[in-house]
């Protein structure tokens, strides 16, 4: 009722006790950090795509923002806030981790503002040993995070500067491990795989220090970027030339089944990353290769090139792919079997490939489709037999230099049977007789004129092919007809003896004094 | 009915009366309400009737009007707007009629209900004579009815909002009420209820104080009324001089001179209800210029709204001195007295906030005092100079109280082990720990390894102190252990954490921790001490771990044994949950500890659950924190944990009542799936079930509704596009929610705040939805919902009332939607407002967490558009 009495005082005394305080701030501590974990969570999503972006092309065109900031701005801007981590990690009071923090994150957005990160400065100004001393074990999530991507992002500047990070290695390498929360972890690979990615003599170095065991492991839960990002960084890690990194890979427990796994069921992105992984161990190690031959890889491969539409993935499927059939002829004998479903599902998922619209897949699935094309007579009555074969004739006269190349070598092997011994191959002259008539001698006349000594080679192959193998002699007519001759005659001088002793001799042989005779 | 008697009853000593007379008028209200509250009114009206049937008539009449809970309150103001125009309108003349009543009493009771009428009728544009009615009122002659009638209008202002009545109503009011308080006004009551009105009443008069006349009129009659002879007209005035200080700072210079003339005069020599009111205006002016001078610090571009005048600067020299004098004016036991507030605490509080308000510039003039009264034999001039001391330590820089506190804390050691006073020790206690406190990382300058073993022996001692003194000590550690956090190794802490723990745990054994709140220091000292632990001591943090562990099974023992030590144990509990989770916290974070503590994860689930179970109707918050904790230290395999603990969970998400405990139970839910990540799904319906209900709850505390929607975030972070399922029932909620926080529509920064809070919740819950079916082949299931969300963006942005926080979660949730949908939504973002000029605007921000999410934005947008 009506407050008689004087007004309660509303203030409280500046002399009170701690305890209520204290509950109040250790439940407002509980809520914060509740809050900063989501944010954590939230921005180690975001930051890892941004990354993964940055070293592809779509960098924004628009990048006014990132241009008005002079570069000398943003190094003075930079080398201060070298000094003020420095400051803040010999800072030891109250708040000094958030201290720390705080530094570290301006410095992490001095990194990453500019498509020209000021990481010459950073290292000037001797940004390394703090950073190394703020991975110390121990240390704050939050920290190790921020850290981490300042090294993350200095590890994507030039050669020398990657270079840098040695001395952050060994921490770096130590908080992958498993003790370490998922951000952390994911940040760090991300590190190592900039560094990885820089050449073979610092991928050496990881590998001695033992970042594979703790990157492949990485790779075996189900879900999350941090999965995607140990693919990313394993395969910069194992790309060789020494294929023993990707041969240990594959032998690490558990990795085998990952990879399938993922490919399977990750979502695009990380089936991306897990099929550049196979790439490389297929590329580099026939014990790689032909244990992932002998597993469900190939119909998982083939299940992804029906399916998806994502060129990024795509191409190092395919690419996989090739290499399995390329390196292990364990693939064509014994799963790519003619007749078999599998191998009607390939050649229609490369003929999808053939007819995208993206150079980098046509390239890629004729390079794949030769590769099946030197299988047996019935893996090229298949081919022979196809849809492929219009796309590829199309192809050899229109497509760019390198895609032709590839067709060449499909349609080359198209016509010729596994050799019995030693020899030159047999001929299949149907296919030879129809390929020719439906007019590719064209294309093949065009690469012998290629400064491409592959290409020129394949060409004069397939000139012999139909000199001494279209019925009733028509061969030299026929390349005449195409100007195959003075294509051929080009190389009368030409410093590559190989190529200069086979022209010389087609032309010796086919069109010599008694050429024309008969006609 | 005639309720006279039963109203008598109802107030009988004789409980069986009363109880009898009350449930007849429950029942009479329930079966006939609108007779129920005639009867109620006609009974305060009537002049026949005995004062106390007529008081509690209008009392009840009151609570049938408003309550303190805002579920209650709404249902009682539309149960009124409901009833019958007849009906309210007989009751509203009876209210006014009793206005002119001889009985006191019975005015007062009136008055109050009136302006309960008026603050729900006056914004639905009802009742509009009420004002005009009173206004002629206030004219009458005889005192008794211009008295109610200044009381009516008083309560009235403090009822409604000031738009709610027009600027020339506003005028009239004023007029009446600053004619009540002049000086002619020979009737004392008149007068006082004036004056009294005025405090409500100031709230109202922007425009007038913006007026040069009408303001020096009010400032003066106002001033005027100081003086009066009658000590509670006095302290109104003073009241009002308070609330004029912060509401019209900015028109205060030219009336600062005589107001401290007359403060400095009352502080001195009046009597202590108005001395207080006259230190609390300067207090208040304090409160202004820090805030002030804060937002110049924080905000150098901005222009303030309001010029720093530099007040208490001007007047330090002289209201300096005024303050330590009252400072000496301590009574005998307020250290044992909890609500204790005198001159003495008074002026040490403002004392404290001049230091804060004008830094190094209180030292000099505080240190001769201190100087001259520190050795002396009374002990309230050693209380008193050791009380200013510690008074003024926050706001000079550290350099300037460095070389002081250097000096004096040998001396504040030795008094705190030797002097006789109790006083003087509680006070050198706290003021050790202010030092400590406000050094934060200086304190390493004056605390050496060297002395620190010698200042922590002291502390330690103290601690055996009577409990107000140990109370103090305990606080004096827990500032200096604070000091200490984040050290690295060789902490001073080290070598003495054992004593240190082992002081403490015995000062929880006191016989008497339970009085000055000994106990509850002692323990929130152990868990800032552990808290702030260097690595060299996690070995003794785990064998501490057992000992808690051990605390906290006796209270559920001796709980079990015997029933009416409940309300005990319970506390207790609490603060023993405090320090498990505090624990957890420190252990759970250090990599050698981390795997030596999972071996108790077990037993202390245990225990936390026993403590749940203690209670039938209720969860244990504290409990519920450490629960937060020990599911971030183990993880996923926290998920072995949940089939005994959700309904622990779900009975903390249904406690409508406790709302804190509903929102640290939320909190928990989010810590939860962080932990568990999609282990978590089998509970989610459950969860989601309740978490959709609480948000459609009007009883629940709004409060909570925010960190419920980031909640959801939580759960599609952790289940991905398993939240599927909960899309059709969380989106609406959602999309309603953000369409009643597009639009703040109001100037009360208190609402704008909550507003805000309720955008980044909502936005969370976007980001979390978007992040989680991010690569799933179910995106184009949140497509349809891309439109409303661009939509809020766009229309938050308009608003321009959204804070930094708002800001960048808005941000995120521009990139995470472009993200996640791709090209799918290019088109549709490229066409939002939020994607060019707030995205800019973001960019191009000073706050670099805005500017990163914005850049982030960015990236995903342009992705987005040529994908």
């Amino acid at each position: 009722m009506a407050d008689e009495t004087s007004t309660p005082h509303k203030r409280g005394p500046i002399k009170s006790s701690v305890g209520s305080v204290a509950v109040q701030r250790r439940r407002e501590h509980a809520v914060m950090v509740g809050k900063e974990r989501r944010e954590a969570l939230m921005r180690t999503k975001r930051l890892c795509r941004v990354g993964v972006s940055s070293d592809s092309d779509d960098v924004p065109a628009d990048d006014d923002m990132m241009m008005d900031e002079e570069q000398s701005v943003l190094e003075d801007q930079t080398l201060k806030a070298v000094e003020e981590l420095k400051q803040a990690v010999g800072y030891q009071g109250k708040g000094a981790m958030q201290k720390r923090v705080n530094a570290l994150r301006e410095l992490r957005r001095l990194l990453s503002k500019s498509e020209y990160p000021p990481v010459e400065a950073a290292l000037k100004a001797g940004a390394i040993h703090t950073l190394v001393q703020c991975l110390s074990f121990g240390s704050p999530d939050e920290q190790l995070l921020e850290t981490a991507w300042c090294l993350t992002n200095i590890a994507a500047g030039k050669p020398e500067e990657t270079k840098a990070l040695l001395p952050a290695l060994p921490l770096l390498i130590a908080h992958l491990g498993e003790k370490s929360s998922l951000p952390v972890a994911e940040q760090c690979a991300w590190a190592l795989g900039n560094v990885a990615g820089e050449g073979e003599e610092l991928r050496n170095v990881l590998l001695s220090q033992g970042a594979l065991q703790p990157l492949s492991r990485m790779m075996l839960p189900n879900k999350g970027t941090t999965v995607r990002t140990a693919a990313w960084a394993l395969s910069n890690l194992i790309k060789g030339p020494d294929p023993r990194a990707a041969t240990e890979l594959i032998r690490t427990d558990g990795v085998l089944d990952a990879i399938l796994r993922h490919l399977k069921k990750g979502d695009e992105e990380l089936t991306t990353e897990v099929a550049w992984v196979v790439v490389y161990l297929t590329a580099l190690s026939n014990i790689a290769t032909s244990i992932l031959a002998k597993s469900d890889l190939l119909q998982i491969l083939v299940d992804k090139l029906a399916s998806s539409n994502s060129l990024q993935l795509l191409i190092p499927v395919l690419r996989s792919l090739g290499n399995l059939v390329a390196g292990d002829s364990y693939v064509t004998n014994n799963v790519l079997v003619a007749g078999c479903e599998i191998t009607a599902n390939v050649i229609q998922a490369l003929i999808k490939c053939l007819r995208s619209e993206h150079r980098v897949l046509k390239k890629e699935s004729a390079w794949v489709l030769s590769n099946v094309a030197a299988g047996s007579v019935e893996h090229k009555k298949l081919i022979h037999t196809s849809e492929a074969l219009s796309i590829l004739m199309h192809l050899l006269s229109t497509a760019p230099f390198d895609i032709r190349r590839e067709v060449a070598y499909v349609l080359g092997n198209l016509c010729v049977a596994p050799a019995e011994g030693s020899g030159r191959p047999h001929l299949i002259v149907e296919h030879l007789v129809s390929l020719v008539g439906r007019g590719c001698l064209g294309g093949f006349i065009d690469l012998v004129r290629s400064a491409d000594i592959e290409a020129a080679r394949l060409g004069l192959q397939f000139i012999e092919l139909v000199l001494r193998g279209m019925p009733n002699g028509e061969g030299p007519k026929l390349v005449e007809v195409e100007d195959g001759i003075e294509a051929m005659e080009r190389f009368q001088f030409h410093e590559n003896e190989d190529l200069r002793n086979m022209a010389n001799e087609l032309v010796d042989k086919y069109f010599g004094e008694d050429y024309g005779l008969d006609s | 009915m005639e309720v006279t008697q039963f109203l008598l009853s109802a107030q009988a000593v004789e409980s069986t009366i009363r109880k009898h007379a009350e449930e007849t008028l429950k029942q009479f209200q329930e079966q006939n309400l609108p007779g129920f509250l005639l009867s109620l009114s006609g009974e305060l009206a009537n002049e026949e009737k005995p004062v106390e049937s007529r008081k509690l008539a209008g009392l009840i009449l009151k609570n049938a009007l408003d309550a303190k809970e805002q579920h209650r309150k709404y249902e009682l103001v539309q149960r009124w707007l409901s009833l019958d125009v007849a009906v309210k309108s007989q009751i509203k003349a009876c209210l006014l009629q009793t206005l002119s009543s001889t009985v006191s009493d019975a005015r007062s009771t009136a008055s109050q209900v009136i302006a309960k009428v008026a603050g729900i009728e006056l914004p639905h544009k009802q009742w509009p004579e009420l004002i005009g009615y009173l206004l002629s009122n206030v004219q009458q002659v005889p005192p008794h009815i211009k008295q109610a009638t200044l009381e009516t209008l008083g309560y009235m202002c403090e009822e409604v909002v000031p738009d709610v009545i027009d600027q020339d109503q506003v005028n009239k009011i004023l007029t009446a009420v600053v004619q009540g308080m002049n000086a002619n006004e020979s009737n004392t009551e008149v007068r006082l209820a004036a004056t009294r009105a005025l405090y409500n009443a100031l709230g109202f008069a922007q425009a007038n104080f913006s007026n040069d006349m009408e303001r020096d009129y009010i400032m003066r009659v106002v001033c005027e009324a100081t003086l009066s002879p009658e000590l509670k007209i006095r302290q109104a005035a003073f009241e009002c001089l308070v609330s004029i200080g912060s509401t019209y700072y900015d028109k205060l210079a030219a009336y600062i001179q005589d107001i401290f003339n007359i403060t400095s005069k009352a502080v001195r020599e009046d009597e202590e209800p108005v001395a207080l009111q006259a230190i609390e205006f300067w207090s208040s002016i304090c409160d202004e210029e820090i805030d002030i001078l804060e937002e110049y610090r924080g905000d150098y571009t901005a222009d303030s709204d309001v010029p720093c005048y530099y007040f208490i600067k001007q007047a330090l020299p002289a209201l300096v001195p005024m303050l330590l004098e009252t400072l000496l004016k301590q009574e005998e036991d307020q250290d044992q007295d909890e609500g204790a507030w005198n001159l003495a605490m008074a002026g040490g509080t403002c004392l404290g906030l001049v230091a804060r308000t004008v830094g190094d510039d209180i030292v000099p003039l505080v240190m001769p005092f201190i100087e001259e009264n520190i050795t002396k034999a009374d002990w309230r001039q050693r209380e008193a100079a050791t009380y200013a001391f510690g008074s003024i330590m926050e706001g000079p820089s550290p350099d300037k109280i460095i070389p002081i506190a250097n000096v004096a804390l040998n001396f504040m050691l030795t008094a705190l082990t030797n002097d006789p006073s109790s006083h003087v020790k509680d006070t050198t206690a706290w003021t050790l720990g202010r030092i400590f406190e406000a050094l934060h990382g200086s304190t390493v300058v004056i605390v050496t390894p060297e002395n620190c073993e010698q200042i922590i022996k002291v502390l330690l001692q103290s601690m055996k102190d009577v409990p107000n003194v140990a109370e103090k000590a305990c606080g004096a550690l827990y500032f200096l252990a604070q000091a200490f956090e984040d050290v690295g190794p060789a902490s001073p802490f080290a070598p003495c954490f054992h004593e240190i723990v082992q002081s403490l745990l015995n000062v929880t054994h006191r016989e008497d921790a339970g009085e000055s709140r000994l106990r509850m220091a002692a323990y929130e000292t152990l868990n800032e001490v552990v808290r702030c632990s260097s690595n060299e001591t996690a070995g003794l943090v785990l064998e501490l771990v057992q000992v808690i562990m051990t605390e906290l099974h006796g209270t559920l023992e001796a709980q079990k044994s015997s029933s009416d030590m409940r309300e005990k144990p319970n506390e207790l509990q609490g603060l023993l949950c405090g320090c498990l989770q505090v624990i957890i916290q420190k252990l759970g974070a250090l990599e050698p500890t981390k795997y030596a503590f999972m071996q108790y994860a077990d037993q202390i689930m245990n225990l936390l659950l026993g403590v749940f179970a203690c209670r039938s109707a209720t969860v244990h918050e504290e409990a519920m924190l450490a629960i937060g904790a020990l599911a971030y230290a183990t993880g996923s395999s926290f998920a072995k944990y949940m089939p005994d603990f959700y309904k622990y969970l779900e009975m903390g998400l249904q406690n409508f009542e406790e709302y804190q405990v509903c929102a640290v139970t939320v909190g928990v839910v989010g810590d939860i799936c962080r932990a568990l990540e999609d282990k978590i799904l089998p509970y989610c319906d459950g969860i989601m079930t309740l978490l959709l209900k609480d948000l459609s709850s009007n009883q629940l505390h709004r409060s909570v509704k925010p960190p419920i929607f980031s909640c959801f975030g939580d759960i599609a972070l952790a289940i991905g596009e398993n939240f599927e399922k909960y899309l059709m029932y969380a989106m609406p909620m959602l999309q309603s929610a953000a369409e009643l926080s597009a639009h703040t529509s109001s100037v009360d920064d208190e609402m704008i705040e909550y507003t805000n809070l309720l955008r980044n919740g909502i936005l969370e819950a976007y980001s979390g939805i978007f992040q989680g079916f991010k690569n799933s082949p179910k995106t184009q299931l949140l497509i349809p919902y891309a439109p409303h969300i661009l939509q809020f963006l766009d229309s938050i942005y308009l608003e321009k009332d959204m804070d930094d926080v708002v800001m960048k979660t808005a941000m995120g949730v521009l990139g995470d939607l472009a993200d996640t949908l791709g090209s799918n939504a290019g088109s549709l973002v490229q066409q939002s407002l939020s994607s060019k000029d707030f995205l800019n605007e973001c960019l191009s921000s000073e706050d670099h967490l805005i500017k990163e999410s914005a850049e982030w934005a960015r990236l995903a947008i342009s992705r987005a558009i040529s994908g």
